[in-house]
């Protein structure tokens, strides 16, 4: 029996809608960047590769080396003015190379379609194009036949926004993420660490619930409150608290203190000592709070920071911390006052943050919740009996 | 009802408020601090960035308020800056109003409905996911 030969195309550009949004956060297009370990495209791919489409071709609008991280050999790169034609010819390619059905995906919005069904339906209606829709409105994802090669250039030439011939669409009803916006960001890490969606996070599963790649490092005294994710080189200090669905991505850092509420610390950001960050999603010195619907741009390192995405310059700064930091230590040593204790995770957990100096440690007790605890418990009984 | 007769200082804060930014300000709000029981409100509407050493002089005011017996009061929190004091959770160290006039108002008298909205904004805030 002849297997048919089906082939994938993705397609990433920032001109799509949805790649525009959250551009403060990071360079790159939502498409490519890692949540929960991978990012939208290599979910894409793999899911393809499961639906036993092996060979997949992406087409990348970048400028730079900004993307040296998804380069592999099935990824072509284009300017922004040549990409519809080099997602053409990328098209071409594969139809000569004996394709009879090809996948377009336009990233975008992250779908977890089923393949398998979206070819069987294009085969039993003998469509040329088949576009996916999602409650009746279409989204980027087509099944072209390899033959009808007018068809999909009309398409790509379009850009993907009309087709020559009729075009039925096959109903999705799966996982969607528009990924428009840091809130959707968010969202996708919650549905894959609640285990919404088919891809799930990388990394070891330490606990029930809380994934950890190679190299992560969790220093001893910081908790990880499932469900959580903490990417590969990523370092969360002592004291620090990660819980709620947050998810620290590859070579992030949280520094001593700071709790991780319901948030993404996207690859290579810093937080600072002794913050609160709920709600938000960090990258590259800026941030996105969710609940305020607002990214500002924080110019404070000790608040939110990133370390270089180049290796060669991340080993010259830690070089350069190490020989500051040996003398200083020996001045403070030999001159400085004594070391202060160092609080337990609960008093860190009250005082403010170290990043504010000399107002650093300033005791919120009294606004605490758990501060009603320190109430002597006469207190308790005058309250309780108080009408007699 | 106790009505305080002593005046309110209000100042607006600047739009970036830096280590030098913050100094400055510092040295300009100093008299009124070292006054006798010192009643202030800082109005940060204007306020777009505000950074570590923003906060810890907006901490060091108030201490030093706390000290003669005063108050320093929050009003009009700008979104920027509302982000940065929850991120370094200080907003809880704070009175905040809506307003500069609710803040001053504040000091001779407590003003539930001005604050509403801020306990409104906490209330309406996500319910935490079930962990």
């Amino acid at each position: 029996m002849k297997t048919m030969d089906i082939r994938g195309l993705v397609l990433i550009n920032a001109t799509s809608e949805a790649a525009a949004a959250p551009v403060a956060l990071s360079p790159l297009p939502p498409a490519l960047l890692e949540v929960a370990g991978k990012s939208p495209l290599q979910r894409t791919m793999e899911r393809l590769r499961q639906f036993g489409i092996e060979q997949v071709t992406s087409v990348i609008e970048a400028e730079d080396a900004q993307i040296l991280e998804v380069k592999n050999s099935s990824s072509i790169f284009a300017s922004r003015d040549r990409f519809w034609r080099a997602a053409e010819n990328a098209f071409n390619d594969i139809i000569q190379d004996g394709a009879e059905l090809v996948i377009l995906v336009r990233l975008g919005a992250y779908a977890e379609i089923e393949f398998e069904k979206l070819v069987q339906f294009h085969l039993d209606h003998h469509c040329r194009v088949t576009q996916v829709a999602h409650q009746s409105q279409p989204i980027e994802v087509f099944c072209i036949s390899a033959s009808r090669r007018n068809d999909a250039a009309s398409l790509l030439r379009s850009q993907l926004s009309k087709c020559r011939s009729e075009c039925p669409r096959f109903e999705h009803a799966g996982y969607l993420n528009p990924l428009a916006s840091p809130l959707d960001l968010r969202q996708l890490a919650i549905d894959i660490l609640t285990l919404k969606t088919e891809t799930g996070a990388t990394g070891k599963q330490i606990r029930p619930g809380v994934w950890v790649e190679d190299r992560a490092v969790i220093e001893k005294g910081a908790r990880v409150v499932a469900p959580a994710f903490i990417g590969a080189f990523a370092r969360v200090r002592t004291h620090a608290v990660i819980t709620r669905c947050s998810s620290v991505e590859h070579h992030a850092q949280v520094d001593c203190g700071t709790v991780i509420e319901n948030s993404t610390v996207l690859p290579y950001s810093c937080v600072g000592a002794g913050l609160d960050l709920a709600h938000s999603v960090v990258g590259l010195g800026s941030l996105a709070n969710l609940r305020r619907d607002i990214t500002i741009e924080v110019c404070d390192p000790k608040l939110i920071g990133y370390v270089s995405a180049t290796p060669g310059q991340r080993v010259l700064n830690a070089a350069l911390e190490f020989t500051t930091y040996l003398p200083k230590q020996i001045w403070d040593g030999l001159f400085g006052k004594s070391q202060p204790q160092q609080p337990d995770l609960k008093t860190a957990l009250r005082q403010t943050s170290p990043a504010l100096g000399s107002a650093a440690g300033y005791k919120a007790s009294a606004c605490d919740t758990e501060a009603a605890g320190e109430f002597a418990s006469n207190l308790a009984i005058v309250r309780r009996y108080g009408h007699q | 009802m106790d009505i305080s007769s002593r005046p309110v200082v209000v100042k607006r804060m600047p739009e970036r408020v830096n280590s030098r930014v913050a100094r400055e300000f510092l040295r300009d709000v100093q008299p009124f601090l070292t006054t006798d029981r010192p009643q202030l409100v800082f109005d940060l509407s204007q306020v777009k960035q505000l950074d570590a050493a923003g906060v810890e002089m907006l901490l060091r005011c108030m201490s030093e308020a706390h000290k003669r017996d005063g108050d320093l009061k929050l009003a009009a929190l700008s979104p920027p800056a509302a982000v940065v004091l929850e991120l370094t959770r200080t907003e809880r160290l704070f009175e905040i109003y809506e307003t500069s006039t609710d803040a001053v108002r504040s000091f001779s008298g407590f003003l539930p409905n001005a604050m509403r909205q801020q306990l409104l904004h906490q209330k309406t805030a996500p319910a935490p996911l079930a962990a």
